[in-house]
């Protein structure tokens, strides 16, 4: 039981990593970055390379990852996103393009072997018959870190009320002399970083292999179907739902039905309420 | 949009389909190999196109309803020895019924969360059919050694293009009757179509019907070409980025687009091999896809049509 509730609570967290970036571009920017997964995969090799290849210490490496996936952000709101005009379905099928493309890059540069990570921080915690590693625990507690300090950028600063006027509209927050262009690129960056940095904690919690993508991305759309988009708060709660959900479910069950639960999860929920459990009424 | 068939189309199409028979004559086994590949590609990116490319209710599932067809079929005939002239049938049938449960989200949802929900589906069956009922499925394996229908690559060069051929003759001609043009018409103004008086829900169900039937007689005959399937080649994001991309690269809400699609991605791989073996063929092939794409979302039928008129005047 108390395994159950650790594990939950450390997944959850990561999840919500996960989670958060994709759901600002889609409650930002209106569009589904199908390509969000490759974030991650470029901030999990980035790190991999920075700090096991060239052996230079991890927070270079971590600084790296943030840098590159901001980069890759940027570089996509301006190569893609824009050109397209944000026109949903256009970007949805060039972003999943886009992600093919940095899979093979990926191939190209590492190989396609799968690549274990050395631990973050070392160390174990035992509690409650219990063993966390002290990686995990974090990732889980950056990840909360950082879903705080997005938290008040965004109900704080005046960028970050900026981004959420162009959530909310864009030709109001352009009447009250916002500049949508350019919130959405921050807006990108910012997804891109915390992508990586996500990446960064998921890979050090399974592995890295070119196909890594995919399971992170399933992840992102399943928290922003269940949660509705937008909020931070439903973020949360719908990563630890979830994710509390794929613990019992290898527990209890069996281990082979991890993401079975969570799909038809997805599935109920739009079925039944399509604006999901927190929603707004975008569809 | 509506408009009679007349004798040149016939001419067109006999032309095409008579060229594509007589390439048996010129190529080698191997080239025909690609062949067929192609002419499935062309099966599946159809059925793409009837769901998605006209409607605008954008599957990422699509592999799903492959996948419900070639497994279906694989199973009856590999376990439980039903002959193939039965198991197709009944796994068109399956797909059909599987095709409604796509339908069902889509009453309610459409946009980006459709396309959500039928990428859900296909996660779902993946990891399901690994999970459920290894014993039938195969689990991670698969199923190899299904009974493959013909030898030899002409014999099955000749039944890929037959199949695609009546398909897409069969679709051609349904999409120019007034059905055809309310299917196009929900993809560009779906309140329209309804403020018109035409049952939409009808419409869409019917869509989604001969899309799952186009996809699942694709995926049972497929499944017995190659004698083998496994859920990881199926239920593949790199599958479905083939499908997707050979409906619009080629150009989609027509027919001969997709087929376009299919042969040009097909044939840009093949090509692509002898210079480039490994994963490089993919990354270059990924970025003429979305090159071309960004380009020209309406596909290579649409630049087709501007380089004729740009020769011959007309239609700009």
């Amino acid at each position: 039981m108390t395994q159950i509730l650790i594990q939950g609570l450390l997944l959850s967290g990561l999840y919500a990593l996960i989670a958060i970036g994709f759901t600002m571009i889609f409650s930002v920017g209106r569009v589904l970055n199908l390509a969000y997964g490759a974030y991650l995969m470029l901030g999990g090799y980035t790190y991999f390379w920075v700090a096991q290849t060239m052996h230079m210490p991890k927070p270079i490496g971590i600084a790296a990852a943030i840098g590159i996936g901001a980069l890759a952000g940027v570089a996509m709101h301006r190569l893609i996103v824009r050109p397209l005009h944000s026109d949903p379905v256009a970007v949805e099928i060039s972003t999943l393009i886009l992600a093919v493309i940095i899979q093979a890059g990926i191939v190209l540069v590492f190989n396609d072997a799968p690549k274990v990570l050395h631990p973050i921080v070392d160390g174990v915690w035992r509690v409650g018959g219990a063993t966390v590693t002290f990686n995990i625990l974090t990732a889980t507690v950056a990840s909360w870190v950082i879903l705080f300090a997005l938290y008040h950028f965004v109900r704080k600063t005046h960028v970050g009320r900026a981004i959420s006027a162009v959530s909310m509209d864009i030709k109001g927050a352009a009447l009250s002399g916002v500049n949508p262009d350019r919130i959405n690129m921050i807006t990108w960056a910012i997804s891109g970083a915390l992508g990586a940095i996500a990446g960064v904690f998921f890979a050090s919690y399974t592995q890295l292999s070119p196909s890594m993508w995919v399971s992170p991305l399933i992840i992102a759309v399943a928290v922003v179907i269940v949660g509705g988009i937008g909020s931070i708060i439903g973020t949360l709660i719908v990563a630890h739902i979830i994710g509390f959900m794929e613990i019992i479910s290898t527990t209890l069950i069996a281990a082979e039905l991890r993401g079975v639960f969570t799909m038809l999860l997805i599935i109920v929920v739009l079925v039944l309420l399509p604006r999901g459990l927190f929603g707004r009424g975008e569809l | 949009m509506t408009s009679t068939i007349n004798w040149r189309h016939l001419l067109l199409w006999a032309v095409f389909l008579g060229g594509l028979a007589l390439m048996p004559q010129f190529v080698t086994r191997g080239t025909l190999r690609t062949f067929i590949f192609a002419n499935y590609l062309a099966i599946f990116a159809m059925s793409w196109d009837v769901l998605s490319g006209r409607t605008g209710y954008v599957s990422f599932g699509h592999p799903f309803l492959i996948g419900i067809g070639a497994y279906t079929s694989a199973i009856l005939s590999y376990r439980f020895h039903v002959p193939v002239g039965w198991s197709i049938p009944i796994a068109v049938a399956t797909t059909m019924i599987g095709g409604t449960l796509f339908f069902l989200p889509a009453l309610r949802i459409r946009g980006s969360y459709f396309a959500l929900v039928t990428l859900a589906f296909m996660e779902l069956m993946y990891q399901l059919v690994q999970v459920i009922r290894p014993d039938l499925t195969g689990g991670t394996r698969g199923i190899s050694g299904v009974q493959t229908l013909l030898r030899g690559a002409v014999n099955n060069y000749y039944l890929s293009l037959g199949l695609m051929g009546v398909i897409a003759i069969l679709l051609w001609s349904m999409m120019r009757t007034r059905l055809g043009t309310a299917l196009s018409a929900i993809g560009m103004n779906e309140e329209a179509v309804e403020g018109s008086g035409l049952n939409t829900t009808k419409l869409k169900l019917f869509a989604f019907m001969v899309g799952a039937a186009v996809a699942g007689i694709g995926g049972a005959f497929y499944v017995h070409y190659l004698g083998s399937i496994a859920p990881r080649a199926l239920f593949d994001v790199n599958f479905l980025f083939t499908i997707i991309v050979a409906a619009l690269l080629g150009g989609a809400s027509t027919i001969i687009g997709p087929m376009l699609g299919a042969f040009f991605l097909t044939f840009l791989l093949e090509y692509l091999r002898p210079l480039l073996p490994g994963a490089e063929r993919y990354f270059i092939y990924g970025l003429i896809a979305l090159l071309l794409y960004m380009y020209e979302p309406r596909g290579l039928y649409e630049l087709f049509h501007r380089g004729r008129a740009r020769i011959f005047g007309g239609r700009a």
